[in-house]
This record gives structure tokens, C-alpha cells and sequence, in this order.
């Protein structure tokens, strides 16, 4: 059996940091690194691998961030392929989808596709479905208590209702959720014997023949506008020995800013 | 002029750390502690990880700049109830700038 | 299980300049790294001296992450409100390497560890070395996380918190507070131009250091404030039982620092982006560590090796020339097959062979001035006191240099102890 793991190389969203003046996110200095949600993703792949199985790591990001994908190695896969990123114009779920698409079928033979349900940065919920829609499988969303016997995949979907518990046969594209399971931590061994699984990178036009019209064409998202919130502290100080006119300068600072009531 | 001087708390809020929620890499020997007429710790520490509650020195260890002067102090001034190991690998404090 | 030719515990720049030679030498090495990245984890002020670097990695300045060019250094005395400035510049524009760059290590210390992995060694971050292995005394190999790994050699690069060695009983060195201080600094964001000007640059790559006495809560250290690209490393370092026997936090002194208006005034608009701390040996020739034992070398600051002549703290040229003289020995051991106490000795010959162990030599007798408090309470003091009566035309009459001494030194310092100083200043740092 093959899986495949899909991972994103995510912005670390702790990290990220607003312009205060113009309200600009500052993308380009923000750390980059396997999303939360993606160890995960890993650990769901290679708790179910059965044995003669092989799990394969697949993400869309810059080839010269191939070093921020050795944790992710070390937990457990057999390789990673990089569908080099670097010089992508295209974004949005809709493209990423395609190129993830295109990824797996020239993979070949593939029976199960793990995702996290939303990643890290994004937050879209998309990728997931939309790639299940472009492989033609079934997808089985926010899956926990994941359980593989033969072809047949059986899990429980935590939705806000409740949990529904369902069986589905392989080939099918699996989210994860953080409350999914508990990644491992690698060993330095796991993380010694990492060093020596391949990295592959492929071109997404030399490799799988997409080209930056055809990504277009696939529905990319072509604007996407986005503020940073900037609180501005007012940092009224009270200060004096007398704790009830203290009290009351508070609650008069509080009225005059409608944040407490009458 | 910078508008007003951070604090502490302030100042360590601008750093980046991974917490290790599982376990703590600061041991403190209460019963070494309760004898130590210094307290070293709790003036060198430029994180002030070592704080006194209730009568026991405490260790905020999610706080910790990973200096190494605690222990020296402590070993030297105080009276060596301070165990300070590294935090497992990949947690504690991550400088973007160091 | 695995085995390795050498084991390296660190990547900082011994760590890295051990690992860097040996696998160019063709031998498998492993470098575990605490932190998650190279650098995350290290702290210096910091100012990175060429003169070794570019021995063992030539032209470095061009492809390493270096802050600006040190083209100034300035040895400030801090009074109450006053500010005696020595300011020395290079004002050479040609020549390259530059004496001097500001660094920041969670920049720079990736680009040695890359330096390392290129040459082949395999960079393991993230992973804590809990203990060595030893079999009949001799250290074998490492623990981390319940793994163990094997080597011929292991290279202890892990810095001024080295606790390796001590729990394994093979360290009889104890440190002791006095010997040791804690530096903690504050890394403050000011636009690129802004420094450049203020600091009198031509510009963006060139950059000043100030080391600085006086104004440190009445605790003996100093101050120190480097330019970078588009930050400021504004910090101070005190003796630890100084700090604790003054009861002032580190952050306190380094507010009481900033707070001096020639301070305040060179960070003034800026906005503080990290705080950092860092424990820091004294070092000197006196107090070097254990360098080697039966399958082990110690390198860099976990050997206490640092050069502080009171004007530059040196630290980490020091730890590459350590390592570098660790590595010949290892390479020179290999020949042999022998990786005893008596194969690795060639490494301390070797060190004692470096212009930096000859620095060492020169600035012993620096050290007692770190001790002398005048120095860090009196004379910063007095040194504006005298050239405020000399520059200012007031309503009493003016008086001569010798005659301004003579008052301001009045209750501070007798005649005798100020020659005394004198006399130590010059056997410290002049003659």
C-alpha cells in the first residue's frame, strides 16, 4: 500500500508581525516552517501504515527549504517530494490542489491521501476537498479513531454535532485534526537515519506539466486582501494612595470608553 | 526616547520560546533552599525565573534565557540547590537575533 | 548502531570550525545541536575578529551573514552626567577583511554550521546530549534522548553551560562566581539610516562598538553598545557576586545604563526586539580549562577559553583557534589509530602555538583591573569631573589639569592609590 502525506511549509503564524503604520501583514520576514497541524498529519500516516507499506511526504514549497522538512522525515516517511515552489506566481487553494493533484498521479498507485483539515496559515478548509474532487475519491473529513482493515478504511468524524462513525473503501483522501492523536517526537536515530531518505524535487511544468496559465485556469484566487489589527494600547495610568478614588477614575476611564455600562 | 522603560515581564514577552509543558529542565532542592542565607538566584537571574511563594523558592522555568548563571551562582554563593540541564532538545528559548 | 569518526556537541563556532575541519579531512561527523536551529540558542555581544576567521575559512566577509564593518571603537567613561569619550577610527576604506564586524548569532552561527554540512558533516539541531559514554574510562560515545552513538572522538563544543564533563567525573574544575559574569542585552530596531548617521558612518556597512565604565548600578562590569545593519546591541556585563551582593537585577543595570543620557541618546527612537542574557568566564590564561582526555577534547568557551583585556572580550575568535588546534590533534590521532589522553595532548601544544594563546600571555596581568573598583566607581567619575573644570569658563577662576585633579580627586582617591592604579593600568594593558 502507498500513502501519501501532504505537508505544508507554513508561516509561523506566533512569529508574524503587523505594520503598525500601514497595516501591512510583514509576510516576507516571518518564519516558515511544517505547520502544527502537519505532525499531525505525519502521525496519523505512520501509525496506519500496514506492514509492506510505504508513506510518502509531498508539499508545495521553495526547494531551498528542503532542510525545514527533516523533523518531518525523521517521523516516519520513506521519502519527501518537493513540487519546487520558488518560482510561483499562482496561489490559493484552487492551484495548490491542482499541483497536489498532479503530484499524486504521476506518483502512481496510490490508495490513501492524509491532509490536515486547514493548515497552519491559510485556514481555507479547501485544499482537502477540492483535491478529492480532482483524484475523483471520496473524502473523509476530521477523522479520529482511524483503523484499516484490507481496503476498507473506518473512522469517526468529529463534527460539531457529534461524532459519525463511518467505513470507506481506499483509494480516499483522509483530514486530520489536532486532536486527531499525539505526534511523536523523532529520535536523534529516527532523525540519523532520515538523512539518508531521498528528497525529490519536481517542477511544476518540466514535471507535471503545469504551467502558470494552466494554474490560472484552474480557478486560482487572484487578489486577496488582508489587514493586520493594530491595537493601540492608551495606557492610562492611575496612580495615588486612595484605593476608592482610584477605583473610581478606573470606572469613570471605563464608562467614557463604553466598555463597561451604566 | 522610547516612550516608557519596559518591564521585565515586558522585555521577555518579546522573546520566542518553545515551552516544554511536559517537564520542567530547572530542579530546585527545597531543603537546601530553606538553609541558604543569600539567595543568590533570586537577584542574578536576569529572567527572575526564581521567585519566593509561600515560603519555597519556585522556579518559572517557561521564563528562562538558558544563561547558566543560576547554577554558577547558586554552586558558589548559595547553597547548591539549584540542578540546571538544558531543556529537551528543540525547546526553551529560541533567539531570532541572539 | 551507528558509529561516527567524531562527535561534535555544539554548533556554535567551535563546534562548527571542529566539524567543518575534520570532515574536510574526510572523517564522519555528526553535530548535535541543542537548539532548533544553529545560533537559537547563543548569545554574544557581538563583535567577530577576522584575523582567525579568515585563516580557517577564507573570505568569509563574503558570503557570511556579517551586521556592519567595525570601523570605530570607542572606549566611553561614564560620570553621573558626564562622558569621556575615546574614540579610535580606521579610516581606511579599502582594505578588506576589517579588523572587526558585529554579528548577530542567530544569523551567523547557521552560516558556520552550513560551512560544516557542505564540508560533510551531518547536523543533527534540535537534539539535547544527555551524558557521555564511557567504557574503562575512556569517553566512547554520547547519549540523547535514550539513543546512543558512538565515536572514536567526541569534540565538547557546548559552551560556557558545559555540563558534560562534570557529570561524567571527568571534570575537577569548579567554577566559581567570581570568575564568571552575566552579560544581558537588549537588541533595539532603528532604521538602517538612522545609525548610520547618528554613528557618523559613511555608510550602511560600517559600523562602531562602544565598550564603556561607569554608570552600571555601582556594580563592577561595563557597558557595551555595537551597531548593527538595522539594530543596536546595547548590553552590560557584570561579575555575578557582584550583582548578587548588590541586590540589582541584571535588567536593572542594564536600565540604569541606558538611562545615561549619552546612552539614551545614541538608542533614543529605537524599539527594543529581543532581551537576551548570557553567562560569560572570565577566561585568561590562568583559568583555562580542561582541554582533553581519553577520547575527548573540550573547545571553546566549555574550555573557559576567552581573552576580556578589559577594552575587547574575545570569544569567539578564541573558540575557532581552539578548535582548530583540536582538530589537527584529532586528524594527527587518527594517523596513529590512538584517540588516548596521550594521542589527543598534540591538542594543547598545538593551542599554545596560536597567536590567540600568545594574547592570552600578553593580557595576564589585565585581570586584577577587572577587580579594581576605582575603576568602575572613581575614575569614570573623575575623568569628566577634570575636564569639566578645564572646559568650563565659570564664576570661579579656571584651573590647570594638575590642579583640577588634585580637587576632584579630593575624598575619592588619595595620590598614592591613584598611581597604584596607574601603575597596575600599565602593567595591564600598556607595558
Amino acid at each position: 500500500m502507498k500513502i501519501v502525506a501532504c505537508i505544508k511549509y507554513s508561516l509561523t503564524l506566533s512569529e508574524l508581525k503587523v505594520d503598525p503604520a500601514t497595516r501591512e501583514l510583514r509576510l516576507a520576514t516571518t518564519p516558515q516552517r511544517v505547520g502544527t497541524i502537519d505532525r499531525n498529519v505525519l502521525e496519523a500516516a505512520v501509525v496506519l501504515k500496514p506492514e509492506g507499506s510505504t508513506v510518502h511526504g509531498l508539499t508545495l514549497a521553495p526547494a531551498g527549504a528542503r532542510e525545514a522538512f527533516r523533523e518531518a522525515i525523521a517521523m516516519g516517511l520513506d521519502d519527501l517530494t518537493i513540487v519546487d515552489s520558488t518560482n510561483w506566481a499562482a496561489g490559493g487553494p484552487m492551484a495548490t490542489a491542482a499541483v497536489l493533484a498532479a503530484a499524486i498521479q504521476k506518483m502512481g498507485d496510490v490508495d490513501l491521501v492524509v491532509c490536515g483539515e486547514a493548515s497552519d496559515d491559510g485556514v481555507t478548509y479547501q485544499v482537502p476537498p477540492r483535491l478529492a474532487e480532482r483524484l475523483g475519491w471520496p473524502l473523509l473529513a476530521y477523522a479520529r479513531n482511524i483503523a484499516l482493515a484490507g481496503a476498507t478504511l473506518t473512522a469517526d468524524r468529529d463534527l460539531d454535532i457529534g461524532m459519525q462513525s463511518v467505513a470507506c473503501d481506499l483509494p480516499l483522501v483522509l483530514t486530520v485534526t489536532q486532536e486527531t492523536n499525539t505526534p511523536r517526537r523523532p529520535t536523534l536515530m529516527d532523525a540519523v537515519k532520515a538523512k539518508k531518505k531521498p528528497v525529490v524535487v519536481w517542477q511544476p511544468e518540466a514535471d507535471l506539466g503545469l504551467s502558470a496559465e494552466a494554474l490560472q485556469a484552474a480557478g486560482g484566487v487572484t487578489r486577496i486582501a488582508q489587514e493586520g489589527i493594530v491595537i493601540a494600547r492608551k495606557e492610562q495610568l492611575f496612580q495615588g494612595d486612595d484605593m476608592k478614588a482610584l477605583a473610581n477614575q478606573l470606572l469613570d476611564a471605563l464608562l467614557a470608553e463604553h466598555v463597561v455600562a451604566e | 526616547m522610547s516612550a516608557r522603560t519596559l518591564t521585565l515581564d515586558d522585555l521577555l514577552g518579546l522573546d520566542r520560546y518553545e515551552i516544554d509543558e511536559e517537564q520542567s529542565h530547572i530542579q530546585v532542592d527545597q531543603s537546601r533552599c530553606q538553609r541558604c542565607q543569600l539567595q543568590p538566584c533570586l537577584t542574578v537571574c536576569p529572567a527572575a525565573v526564581y521567585v519566593v511563594t509561600e515560603g519555597e523558592v519556585t522556579a518559572r522555568y517557561e521564563n528562562c534565557l538558558e544563561c547558566g548563571t543560576c547554577q554558577i551562582a547558586c554552586d558558589s554563593g548559595g547553597a547548591g540547590g539549584i540542578t540546571w540541564r538544558p531543556p529537551r532538545g528543540g525547546f526553551g528559548i529560541a533567539f531570532r537575533y541572539g | 548502531m551507528e558509529k561516527f569518526d567524531a562527535i561534535v556537541v555544539g554548533a556554535g563556532p567551535a563546534g562548527a570550525t571542529a566539524a567543518y575541519l575534520l570532515a574536510k579531512a574526510g572523517m564522519q561527523v555528526i553535530v548535535i545541536e541543542r537548539g532548533e536551529t544553529p545560533g537559537s540558542k547563543n548569545v554574544s555581544g557581538a563583535l567577530l575578529f577576522s584575523q582567525v576567521y579568515s585563516e580557517i575559512f577564507p573570505k568569509f566577509w563574503e558570503s557570511a551573514p556579517l551586521e556592519r564593518a567595525i570601523v570605530g571603537h570607542a572606549i566611553t567613561f561614564l560620570g553621573e552626567q558626564t562622558s569621556v569619550n575615546l574614540d579610535y577610527r580606521d579610516l581606511d576604506e579599502g582594505h578588506v577583511p576589517h579588523n572587526a564586524y558585529s554579528v548577530l548569532r542567530a544569523r551567523f552561527d547557521p552560516w558556520m554550521a552550513q560551512q560544516a554540512e557542505d564540508a560533510g558533516a551531518m547536523l543533527m539541531p534540535g537534539f539535547t546530549v544527555d551524558k557521555l559514554l564511557q567504557e574503562n574510562g575512556r569517553v566512547v560515545g554520547i547519549e540523547a534522548g535514550g539513543d546512543a552513538l558512538m565515536a572514536d572522538v567526541v569534540v565538547v563544543a557546548e559552551g560556557t553551560r558545559s555540563g558534560l564533563l562534570k557529570e561524567a567525573g571527568l571534570r575537577t574544575d569548579e567554577y566559581h562566581a567570581s570568575d564568571v559574569s552575566i552579560g544581558v542585552k537588549d537588541v533595539i530596531a532603528l532604521p538602517e539610516d538612522v545609525i548610520t548617521n547618528r554613528f557618523q558612518c559613511l555608510n550602511a556597512d560600517e559600523g562602531v562598538a562602544y565598550t564603556c565604565v561607569g554608570h552600571t548600578g555601582g556594580v563592577e562590569g561595563g557597558g557595551f553598545l555595537y551597531t548593527n545593519k538595522d539594530t543596536l546591541s546595547v548590553g552590560v556585563v557584570a561579575k555575578i557576586d557582584a550583582v548578587y551582593k548588590s541586590k540589582l537585577q541584571p535588567h536593572a543595570i542594564l536600565n540604569e545604563f541606558k538611562a545615561h543620557p549619552f546612552i539614551s541618546r545614541l538608542i533614543a527612537g529605537g524599539e527594543i526586539v529581543e532581551y537576551s542574557a548570557q553567562a560569560i568566564h572570565r577566561g585568561g590564561v590562568h583559568l583555562i580549562g580542561q582541554l582533553y582526555g581519553d577520547g575527548y577534547v573540550v573547545v571553546g568557551s566549555a574550555a573557559r577559553l576567552l581573552l576580556n583585556n578589559v577594552m575587547t572580550l574575545r570569544g569567539m575568535d578564541v573558540a575557532v583557534a581552539s578548535a582548530a588546534a583540536a582538530a589537527k590533534a584529532i586528524l594527527a590521532a587518527r594517523e596513529m589509530g590512538d584517540y588516548s589522553h596521550t594521542a589527543l595532548a598534540g591538542y594543547e601544544q598545538n593551542f599554545k602555538a596560536t597567536n590567540v594563546y600568545k594574547d592570552m600571555v600578553t593580557f595576564k596581568d589585565t585581570y586584577p583591573l577587572l577587580e579594581n573598583e576605582r575603576l568602575f566607581h572613581v575614575y569614570p567619575e573623575l575623568a569628566g569631573a577634570v575636564l569639566g573644570d578645564m572646559f568650563t569658563v565659570g564664576a570661579k577662576p579656571s584651573k590647570k589639569g594638575l590642579k583640577a585633579l588634585r580637587d576632584d580627586m579630593r575624598g575619592k582617591v588619595s595620590l598614592w592609590q591613584m598611581l597604584m592604579d596607574m601603575n597596575q593600568i600599565g602593567k595591564g594593558l600598556v607595558r
